[in-house]
């Protein structure tokens, strides 16, 4: 959490984009500035670029004021991909509410995939926080190319660890709001946990998932994104 | 926390709340401020969210007429508004200006708040690289700092090595030589042995014949001075006994013969104390008496201690004491030879024992030389001699000190130049056990 001013009535949260270079972080940002309703969310503020590639980061705001007039401000986050950016990566992680690890579906990438992983375990240590606890979602991005890691490996994979996977293709749209949406629905029990946000501002997952995402918690709600990230 | 070099703390976070003010200085709205007066507004403003003016230009006198309101946005919330008064008149004029100046705060806000995400990201960075530097460098100086002890603490340490092996080899030396020194001993005492039974046994017998030769001898010469066969023989015989001295000699071959016994008796002695001494017979702990035990190095020493040295023994009573006793009277050996070695004419050695506190204290001390104070703390050592070379082994006290310590023992020197020595040895008894 980046702050919490009680005397504001001010939460204001970070969820982080995880991910080797070139996976997809910063096309999951356009989508789900692009997807998602003007209404609730911020402008889309993309830090110095050089020939595309991230060097900071990029940051889109999402806004929304609970029945007890608490105004959380929900900040999503990309780090730079790139090996060399190691120190921003650190610095952009600090204090984060949630992250999610786009890995690139390719086949060819799965070192790379793997590296970034090490590479957060090591860094959420590195600002204290912990992996066990921490709202994590993987996303393995890129699934319209082709040579791609097939899903029975991905489920063989990550099933037993309990980490939710969501299959995407960014460029296209498919899976980013459930991307988010599941990273958003983690970060509302871990945030509640500590700061009732149900019980002292009448704020319950489904109002919180519904004021994010413009859509509400079931499968339903996820057709519904993919209906529309189908039309964009 | 980071803290810069001028001593500035440095805390942020990425993703932290910015004010309008922290982003939008002077320099950069006074301009456009000044430019809707010029274009007509009589005055023009920025306000923060909470209603308070940031920024104004104009007459604010002339207050009254119309107001054109533009929000502030930042990050997508609204961060405080444009307010633009003017003639209600212009209404056109005033909504054109607002527009305008909307647009270009916007432009405004949205380059200053990059520029500044990227220079407080990169300070952090940047400070924490400097931090992680900073810490590398102390942990390469450490480890610099480890080899460097390492590599002058290495020749040192190979000495030391060393040392222990020569020690360890001189001990190993040491105590095969007292083994064949031992089994030498034992073996020369055995032969001894039988040859002296049989002359013992032989001078017994002798002594018998001899008493019955003298007893026939002293009839016959008792009955020829009574009624001789005849005359010339009687002072013939008389004067025969007479030549041949037999009156000495009668009384002469007891003593000869009891000498003899005497001598056979001690080589007796000087063999069971030098088996004794070796301990060839019992080489494993026993229960020893230590007057006994420097008794018995005493005799061994018989014929290294000169005629006028005095040894005055002083001893106390002493618990028995459980050690190998073969080890104990080499420990006292060395001690005692080193004084009568050192020891001057009329040296006088007194052997002290005494116990108490749970403790047995022997106490050596001569009246000879004294130690040098600057050798003092080396006697011990190794290979440590003031004798010529190849007449000191250097191992003596060394191995009295091993002997003493191996049963936990301490051993002390006291020594005054001129005055004498005194070598005072603490063996510590078995702890008993109380009842309670």
């Amino acid at each position: 959490m980046i702050e919490y001013d009680e005397f504001e009535n001010k939460m204001v949260l970070k969820l982080v984009y995880y991910g080797p270079a070139l996976s997809g972080k910063t096309t999951n940002l356009l989508s789900l500035h692009d997807i998602l309703d003007q209404d609730g969310r911020g402008d889309l503020t993309v830090l110095d670029t050089k020939d595309d590639r991230t060097i900071f980061f990029d940051l889109l705001p999402f806004f929304l004021t609970a029945p007890s007039g608490l105004k959380i401000k929900l900040k999503v986050f990309t780090v730079p991909g790139q090996v060399k950016h190691d120190a921003t990566r650190k610095a952009v992680l600090q204090r984060a509410d949630g992250v999610a690890f786009i890995a690139d579906s390719q086949l060819s990438e799965e070192t790379n995939n793997s590296e970034s992983f090490s590479n957060l375990e090591k860094n959420l240590e590195f600002v204290g926080l912990d992996i066990e606890k921490l709202p994590l979602v993987i996303q393995f991005n890129k699934r319209d190319l082709t040579n791609i890691i097939n899903e029975d490996d991905i489920t063989r994979i990550w099933e037993p660890t309990g980490i939710p996977v969501v299959l995407s293709s960014a460029l296209a749209g498919h899976g980013v709001v459930e991307t988010f949406r599941r990273l958003v629905e983690l970060t509302y029990g871990h945030i509640d946990r500590k700061y009732l946000l149900g019980a002292n501002h009448g704020l319950d997952k489904n109002m919180f998932m519904q004021k994010l995402t413009g859509g509400t918690v079931n499968d339903a709600g996820f057709k519904d994104n993919r209906h529309i990230a189908a039309e964009y | 926390m980071i803290e810069d070099n001028q001593g500035v703390q440095y805390d942020y976070v990425v993703g932290e709340e910015k004010q309008l003010n922290e982003l939008i200085k002077g320099p950069d709205i006074m301009p456009l401020l000044k430019s809707a007066v010029n274009a007509g507004a009589s005055s023009a403003a920025l306000v923060n969210s909470a209603g308070e003016t940031l920024f104004r230009y104009g007459d604010t006198d002339r207050e009254a007429g119309l107001t054109v309101k533009k929000p502030v946005y930042l990050e997508g919330e609204t961060a405080g508004h444009i307010i633009i008064n003017g003639h209600s008149d212009r209404k056109h004029l005033l909504e054109a200006i607002g527009e305008l100046m909307f647009n270009a705060v916007k432009i405004i806000l949205q380059s200053n708040f990059k520029t500044l995400l990227a220079t407080e990201t990169h300070k952090t960075v940047v400070y924490q690289s400097y931090e992680e530097l900073i810490e590398t460098n102390r942990k390469l100086k450490l480890s610099e700092g480890k080899y460097r002890e390492l590599a002058s603490s290495l020749e040192k340490q190979v000495q030391e090595r060393t040392e222990e092996l020569n020690r360890a080899h001189a001990r190993l030396l040491h105590q095969e030589k007292l083994v064949s020194v031992g089994q030498l001993a034992a073996g020369v005492a055995h032969e001894i042995n039988n040859p002296l039974g049989f002359i013992s046994s032989n001078i017994n017998t002798l002594n018998q014949y001899v008493l019955k030769l003298k007893e026939m001898l002293s009839f016959y010469h008792a009955a020829f001075d009574k009624k001789g066969p005849s005359g010339e023989c009687v002072e013939e015989s008389k004067e025969k006994w007479k030549r041949l001295k037999l009156d000495f000699v009668f009384k002469d071959v007891d003593d000869l013969i009891k000498e003899s016994l005497d001598g056979a008796q001690r080589v007796k002695k000087i063999v069971s104390d030098l088996k004794g001494f070796s301990h060839i017979d019992e080489d494993h702990e026993s229960d020893a008496d230590i007057n006994a035990e420097i008794d018995r190095t005493l005799n061994v020493l018989t014929h290294e201690i000169p005629q006028e040295v005095e040894i005055v023994k002083d001893y106390g009573k002493l618990p028995s004491f459980s050690c190998n006793p073969a080890h104990i009277c080499q420990a006292f050996f060395n001690i005692i030879l080193n004084a009568l070695q050192a020891g001057a004419k009329g040296l006088t050695l007194r052997i002290a024992t005494r116990s108490a506190n749970n403790m047995i204290a022997i106490h050596f001390s001569d009246n000879g030389p004294g130690i040098p104070e600057s050798i003092r703390n080396r006697i011990f050592e190794p290979f440590f001699t003031t004798k010529e070379v190849g007449k000191g082994t250097g191992m003596g006290l060394n191995v009295t000190f091993e002997i003493i310590t191996s049963y936990r023992g301490a051993i002390e020197v006291e020594s005054e130049a001129g005055k004498g020595t005194t070598f005072s040895i603490m063996l510590p008894l078995p702890q008993k056990v109380e009842n309670v």
